[in-house]
């Protein structure tokens, strides 16, 4: 029967791991476009909707499998989640309230996150946003590397070290959104 | 012999085993219902010809009243004739006594257990709940479909708003449950209303691009953005964001405290007056459509009202509208440019200043041609289709987001969000807590909505109980909760403690219980009150921390404070407990924070024993003599 056999290879498919339900390396460097045409098919498979004539055991099925796709595609699409994500199937959890001991770091982020709080006190404080996020997102491209050559060679202690200043900075482009979006408004 | 027909994958094979769907649009004022016949969707009109049902339902003793006639009647029958009830909608009591409003309705005191019951509301024909007045009005739609397509409907599609909550879900396909209507999804409306545009269709000569989409979708009351992308069929909602308090009433409003104000009539009207008013208001504003100034007169006074001074009225409304736009493109990550399409949806939407300034916003035209009142059920309609298997596959799939974050309660009142806001749904997440105190055989689980740290300030969507957890120490117990939410963004709780395999689930019920603040609001005050939260979750924190210091403390002396401490230790130690207990009654987060570290400093000598104690104790199996030995 069709449908039995859909539920096996269904049930099977949920070993995965987030690379290979989209046919990708298991690498930080993701080709985005090809991850989201490949994600649109795999929803256009086994959406719920394609279900909703269905028996229920198919449409929790489907459920599941079209959740777990949206966590793959969610985590790979993230880079900070990304790179934890790599991390694990490496062997190496990241706990969330763990931080970089990297002192030299630390100290660039104070700066900036005190130049963060001085903004609204600036001359012009759109620009000086501005330079703060281009700041930032070099920053943040500086790590991206960083974790992916390290996890490239196999060096985890030095791609854990990455992620945690990944997780730094994202903080700080989330705060410096923020706070552009209080300018705007 | 007769040879077996095979039909080709995706066609039906006879025209009529064509099943029978339609898209409703149930609405806070008015409700619709549309259908695909040959091809195309259009809403189905009463005998009379009209297609809008007033979302007005009057209980007489002689019967049930839908529509017009319900509506006509509120005037002199307001006790029995229930009209915006979708705002009662999978909310409880205390919300709806929280509107501000006055309800003519007479409410059933019925206190449940929880304190948290649906309201009910008195009527000549018995007690009645809003599930059940809306399943009133889906019953009427659904014969007038029933009717109209020569039997029993096969499935419906039903819209509701993107800001929804859980509670307000569920309600929605429990009326239908009721109204004997089988739910093939339950749709966001502005989603319904890009479908309504065929934007997924390929333009004439063209291939279907991958695009962005932007439904504005200004009704009487509420407003609502959402940003779509389209790729090959798929529909994306990539974010939803807007404002349940604002809508054309408000302009209406605008208007009339001009007109008093001009006609010095003061801020202060009696009911009757204000009436007037908002009629003389909503009148000028609708003419403004097509004239560009017209005569207003209220009592004796007369003026001129013109586009511009409408436009200098309605600005800052409008304006209110746009930066929710703005927050929703960013929350999709996009700018207003790289928005291709935009398409205009509620009543609201007819005013010329709007579809001015929106069309300034993102730098285009907004789709304004489909009837603004009619497009989303006529969107509807067409999901329906596909959905019933009227049409193949290939056609239209819409990915839907949840409108807030779902998290659960942890110490001291915090939100642990396991499901972020505007994440694609169905999706699954699960997350491992622990247990607090040592022994602890039970964990409560607070299931929780909304974008705010602290858990009062958040919707309370349901409570259970995990029991049976084997007894351990503080900490040790993995106690994995998992979310579900499913297509329609309906919420499934399951918990369970790895190492008994002991578990509990819950489907989630609204446990109702918030004041009148609804979903949209309660998102902007997580903004406006991002500094204030930080704070209060500071001090919190402070105090749990506190706490579970005390308690370690208490419990350490009890063991064996007399044995290894002498007096004075005992007593610096008391007294830096005493000085903890006064901070955490009152002080700032850092005054704990220090008192904290204090009873800490003083402890350590003591931890110390306690901790050699314990070494010299897990040695005994061997020969705790050994290592006694000096």
């Amino acid at each position: 029967m069709h449908a039995g056999l859909f539920v096996m290879g269904l049930s099977m498919e949920l070993q995965q791991n987030h690379f290979e339900i989209f046919g990708l390396p298991v690498s930080y460097q993701v080709d985005r476009p090809a991850l989201a045409k490949r994600y649109r098919e795999l929803q256009q498979e086994f959406h719920p909707d394609r279900f909703a004539a269905k028996s229920e055991r198919e449409q929790m099925l489907s459920m599941q499998y079209a959740a777990q796709i949206n966590e793959a595609n969610n985590t790979l699409k993230d880079p900070v989640a990304r790179a934890a994500y790599l991390l694990k199937l490496a062997g190496v959890e990241i706990n969330p309230e763990q931080t970089t001991a990297d002192g030299e770091f630390l100290m660039q982020q104070m700066i900036l996150r005190e130049r963060l709080e001085d903004v609204r006190a600036a001359a012009d404080p759109e620009s000086e946003l501005e330079d703060l996020g281009s700041e930032a997102s070099s920053l943040f491209k500086t790590q991206e590397s960083a974790f992916s050559a390290a996890l490239d060679n196999r060096a985890l202690e030095d791609a854990r070290s990455a992620l945690l200043k990944l997780q730094f900075l994202a903080k700080l482009q989330r705060q410096i959104e923020e706070l552009e979006e209080d300018l705007l408004d | 012999m007769a040879l077996l027909q095979i039909s080709e994958p995706g066609q039906t094979p006879e025209p009529h085993a064509r099943k029978r769907a339609v898209g409703i649009d149930l609405g806070t004022t008015n409700s619709l219902v549309a259908t695909v016949r040959s091809g195309t969707a259009e809403s189905l009109p009463a005998e009379d010809g009209r297609v809008i049902l007033p979302s007005a339902v009057r209980y007489t003793e002689a019967g049930i009243e839908v529509g017009y006639a319900a509506r006509a009647a509120a005037g002199d029958d307001p006790y029995n004739t229930l009209i915006s009830i979708k705002r009662f909608m999978g909310r409880g009591l205390a919300d709806i006594k929280n509107f501000g409003d006055q309800l003519p309705y007479h409410f059933a005191d019925q206190s449940s257990e929880s304190g948290a019951g649906m309201p009910v509301i008195e009527t000549v024909s018995g007690a009645v709940n809003p599930v059940q007045v809306s399943a009133e009005i889906l019953k009427a739609l659904a014969k007038r479909g029933a009717d109209s397509l020569g039997g029993p409907l096969d499935g419906a599609v039903i819209t509701v708003p993107a800001y929804f909550d859980e509670a307000q879900r569920q309600a929605t396909k429990d009326a239908a449950k009721l109204a004997g209507l089988k739910v093939l999804r339950l749709l966001n409306e502005p989603t319904a209303a890009a479908v309504a545009y065929g934007l997924d269709k390929p333009e004439q000569g063209g291939d279907v691009a991958d695009k962005t989409i932007a439904v504005y979708d200004l009704g009487g009351g509420t407003f609502d953005i959402s940003i779509l992308r389209l790729s090959k069929g798929v529909f994306e909602v990539l974010s939803t964001g807007g404002d349940s308090a604002l809508g054309g009433d408000d302009f209406d409003r605008a208007v009339a405290e001009w007109i008093a104000a001009e006609a010095g009539l003061g801020t202060d009207h009696d009911a009757a007056t204000q009436r007037k008013l908002l009629n003389t208001a909503c009148a000028a504003k609708e003419a403004l459509a097509s004239e560009s100034a017209v005569p207003v007169s209220y009592g004796s006074w007369s003026a001129e009202l013109n586009r511009d001074k409408l436009a200098e009225l309605l600005d800052p409304l409008i304006a209110k509208t746009l930066r929710a736009c703005k927050r929703a493109l960013r929350d999709a990550g996009l700018s207003a440019e790289e928005v291709a399409e935009v398409v205009l949806v509620g009543g609201s939407t007819r005013t010329l200043r709007v579809r001015e300034k929106v069309q300034e916003f993102f730098g285009r035209d907004p789709h304004a041609d489909i009837d603004p009142d009619q497009v989303v059920a006529i969107g509807a309609a067409l999901q329906a289709d596909v959905l019933v298997g009227n049409k193949s596959r290939e056609d239209l799939l819409l990915l839907d987001v949840i409108p807030l974050s779902l998290g659960i309660e942890t110490m001291g009142g915090l939100t642990e969000k396991l499901i972020h806001r505007n994440t694609t749904i169905p999706v699954a997440k699960a997350q491992e807590f622990t247990t607090f105190k040592d022994g602890q055989t039970a964990m409560a689980i607070h299931v929780v909505q909304g974008e705010r740290e602290l858990v009062q300030d958040c919707r309370s969507l349901a409570r259970f109980e995990l029991r049976g957890i084997p007894p351990m120490v503080a900490g040790a117990a993995h106690i994995r909760v998992t979310f579900q939410v499913d297509a329609d963004g309906l919420l499934s709780v399951t918990a369970m403690e790895k190492s008994s395999g002991v578990q509990a689930e819950i489907t989630v019920k609204p446990s109702y219980g918030l004041g009148d603040s609804d979903i949209t609001r309660m998102l902007q005050d997580s903004y406006a009150k991002a500094e204030e939260d930080i704070a209060a979750r500071a001090l919190r924190e402070a105090q749990v921390e506190a706490e579970r210091t005390l308690e370690a403390m208490l419990v350490a002396l009890q063991e064996n404070g007399a044995e290894l401490l002498d007096e004075n230790e005992l007593d610096q130690l008391e007294r830096a407990m005493q000085a903890l207990r006064l901070a955490h009654n009152g002080g700032t987060a850092e005054e704990i924070r220090s008192r904290i570290e204090e009873l800490n400093a003083l402890s350590e000598p003591f931890a110390a024993r306690r901790m050699d104690k314990s070494i010299k104790r897990a040695m005994q199996g061997h020969s705790l003599d050994e290592f006694d030995k000096p």
